[in-house]
């Protein structure tokens, strides 16, 4: 093509309303304003709850929901479910079990065997649902279904394989405390500057608008801040739980997937078009099995810290059949978070706090020795809560609103 | 007068026992805009699909720079350098300008970054690309399912030629816009010719958007070339009479 004469640039482009931006990489802010007032208010109710010693532990319980929600955003962005993760997390952490226990295997071995188990069950229940264009809710219930089965079938006569001293339970009680400490919280940090520095350079470079402030400087204090102040908080507990930065370190990671990568791009553009997806060349297929690839060994991963923190395996592990609170609360989990049912929006930083709300909520409510059912009815409530808010938002980020 | 760069000659295209296209021809020049114009069922989509490779000719010739081409998909065609618009336009609303721009072509880093998408090379070369079009106003970063319908038609079309292709299809770009809308999609039909690209346009808008911004208008009629008019010598009225089947075929193009 010919370059022709240029008009002069015409009057600044319109900026993104705060309504968009709460749509997009803001739309954790509601549940993060939610997750202080709920702070806020259990610590006027108990003096307990603010001790490091609580907090640590409310920490430790949100990360295997966490962890599961975590891997079950991949597919949700798709436009899919995945009603199996539960269940996946169960059968893997019996098959970890049983191949130390039974079969001498060293734990990190088995350990990656069972998350290769449980990613290659999400990429087996992808497969099929695209293969078949089956919805994706019904496929996954089944084969959820059939792997609460197969978790019987793993266990001894007993019901249960007791992993005290195994190795296993190594995994939840290792502290990181000193040092070590703040080498792994300040790498953390140098390493989220560095990636939204080198965006910051990059289009300075190319003459675009570049922010150092609200693109750089805002983020990393934010995050650092967070960062240090659970360092020092939990320091003189016992140091950093093994379990949290585990979360912290595959939130990161998974972050960086979704929101920086073309295969992060491309879940979000089939989760809202598949059709446009597919005619831009895009394999929709092979992104949505590595979608359910990647929920399936995250869901096994938090099965098998959930075997380390509880030291045994057993009927219940993965929330027993039909995956019971621990499947609702996963997916509870991503959709308090800001991650849409209908596919195409949220964010993975969406699982930490949603995780955070309901164990906050159970921890609480424990503290003030409210009963079991309460905590059911307040986390439902949340829920529907949050899924209105999010509705909110997408309706005043459309046209002519 | 120039050479056509895609020609069809004598195409016909049958579904079952509806023969929507009976020994079609048209021809397409570079600079050009011609404007596809007919009834409701009378092949324009059907035509336009047998040039973006989605449907295979029954017969017919299939001209591309002067040489049959044999064209079984529509990857193939894009190759070629023969972009098609939709009516639907295939964009994905939760995602900015840039990101539609480039979807399924991204630019990235390295494997080692993960395939990064490189935002900012991308955001340079999406603005090099709108402002040669004219296209200025429309925002880079703000999702485009915030956008107006005229707006997202230009972003449409703009990713059809942000590969740099020869020859432009555009399906009924303006049926859903307003006046304003469809006369800022009329002016990029003609900038899009300016540049030299050969550009097909399908509309039913004769009076404002075919007469203003067209070189050449082609009437489809029951699946039939019906008449072929130079824009400039012609009324809206003699279009829509052999559209209907008014009065005999005419062919007053020079
Ligand atoms: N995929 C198809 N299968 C069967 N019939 C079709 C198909 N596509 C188009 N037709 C028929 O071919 C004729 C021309 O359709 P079309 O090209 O869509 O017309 P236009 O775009 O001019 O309104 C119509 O009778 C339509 O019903
Ligand atoms: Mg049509």
């Amino acid at each position: 093509m010919t370059d022709s004469l240029h008009p002069p640039m015409s009057a600044a482009t319109p900026k993104r309303t705060l309504t968009e931006r709460l749509g997009n990489e803001l739309s954790f802010v509601p549940v993060a304003i939610g997750l202080v007032a709920l702070f806020f208010f259990f610590a006027t109710q108990s003096d307990v709850f603010l001790t490091s010693r609580n907090l640590s532990n409310l920490m430790v319980q949100s990360t295997v929901t966490g962890i599961i929600a975590l891997g079950l955003v991949f597919v949700l962005l798709t436009g899919e479910i995945d009603l199996s993760v539960a269940a996946i997390s169960g059968v893997a952490s019996v098959f970890m079990a049983k191949i130390v226990m039974d079969f001498g295997l060293p734990v990190p071995l088995a350990i990656l065997a069972a998350v290769a188990l449980g990613g290659l069950v999400g990429a087996l229940s992808g497969r099929w649902i695209t293969l078949i264009g089956v919805p994706s809710f019904v496929v996954t219930l089944g084969v959820g279904l059939v792997l609460n089965g197969i978790q019987l079938l793993l266990l001894p006569r007993t019901g249960r394989y007791n992993l005290m001293n195994s190795g296993v339970d190594k995994l939840a009680a290792t502290h990181v405390t000193g040092v070590l400490a703040w080498g792994l919280i300040l790498g953390a940090i140098a390493i989220f500057a560095l990636v939204l520095g080198s965006t910051w350079r990059a289009r300075q470079r190319a003459g675009l608008d570049a922010s150092f402030h609200g693109g750089v400087l805002l983020p990393v204090v934010v995050v650092a801040a967070f960062l240090i102040g659970m360092l020092m908080f939990l320091e003189n507990q016992r140091g950093l739980p093994m379990p949290v930065i585990l979360f912290l370190a595959l939130l990161g990671i998974m972050s960086y997937i979704t929101s920086e990568t073309r295969f992060g791009t491309y879940l979000y553009a089939i989760g809202n078009n598949a059709e446009a997806a597919r005619r831009a060349g895009i394999k929709v297929d092979r992104i949505k099995i590595i979608a359910f690839a990647i929920a399936g060994s995250m869901a096994a991963f938090g099965g098998i810290l959930s075997a380390s923190r509880s030291l045994g395996v057993s009927v219940s592990s993965g929330g027993g059949v039909g995956g019971g609170a621990l499947l609702l609360e996963s997916i509870a989990a991503a959709v308090i978070g800001g991650v849409s049912l209908f596919g195409g929006r949220g964010m993975v930083v969406g699982a930490l706090f949603g995780a955070l709300i309901i164990a906050t909520v159970s921890n609480g409510l424990n503290l003030m020795g409210v009963a079991n059912e309460a905590r059911l009815i307040v986390t439902g409530l949340l829920l529907i809560i949050a899924v209105s808010i999010d509705r909110g938002i997408e309706k005043l980020a459309r046209p002519g609103s | 007068m120039t050479e056509p760069i895609l020609s069809l000659r004598g195409v016909s295209k049958s579904f079952g026992s509806i023969k929507a296209l009976s020994n079609v021809s048209l021809d397409l020049e570079p600079g050009k805009v011609v404007a596809l114009v007919g009834d409701n069922g009378a092949g324009k989509s059907t035509l336009v699909k047998v040039m973006s490779g989605v449907h295979r000719p029954d017969s017919g010739q299939y001209l591309f720079e002067g040489r049959e081409v044999h064209v079984s998909n529509p990857a193939e065609v894009a190759d070629m350098g023969v972009q098609t618009v939709y009516q639907d336009l295939a964009l994905c609303d939760n995602l900015d300008a840039v990101q539609n721009l480039f979807l399924g072509r991204e630019l990235t880093g390295p494997w080692y970054t993960g395939f990064r998408v490189t935002r900012a090379a991308s955001e340079r070369r999406a603005k090099e690309v709108l402002r040669r079009l004219r296209l200025d106003s429309i925002s880079l970063t703000r999702n485009v399912g915030a956008m107006s319908g005229g707006q997202r038609q230009n972003i449409a079309i703009a990713r059809s030629i942000l590969w740099e292709p020869k020859v432009v299809l555009l399906d009924e770009p303006t049926a859903a816009l307003s006046h304003s809308a469809a006369e800022q999609v009329g002016d990029l039909v003609r900038e899009l010719a300016s540049h030299g690209l050969a550009v097909l346009v399908i509309s039913h808008d004769i009076h404002h958007f075919v007469l203003d911004n067209t070189d050449r208008i082609e009437v489809l009629r029951l699946g039939r070339n019906a008449a072929s008019f130079n824009s400039g010598d012609v009324t809206g009225e003699q279009v829509v009479n052999a559209m209907v089947g008014g009065n005999e075929a005419v062919n007053m193009a020079g």
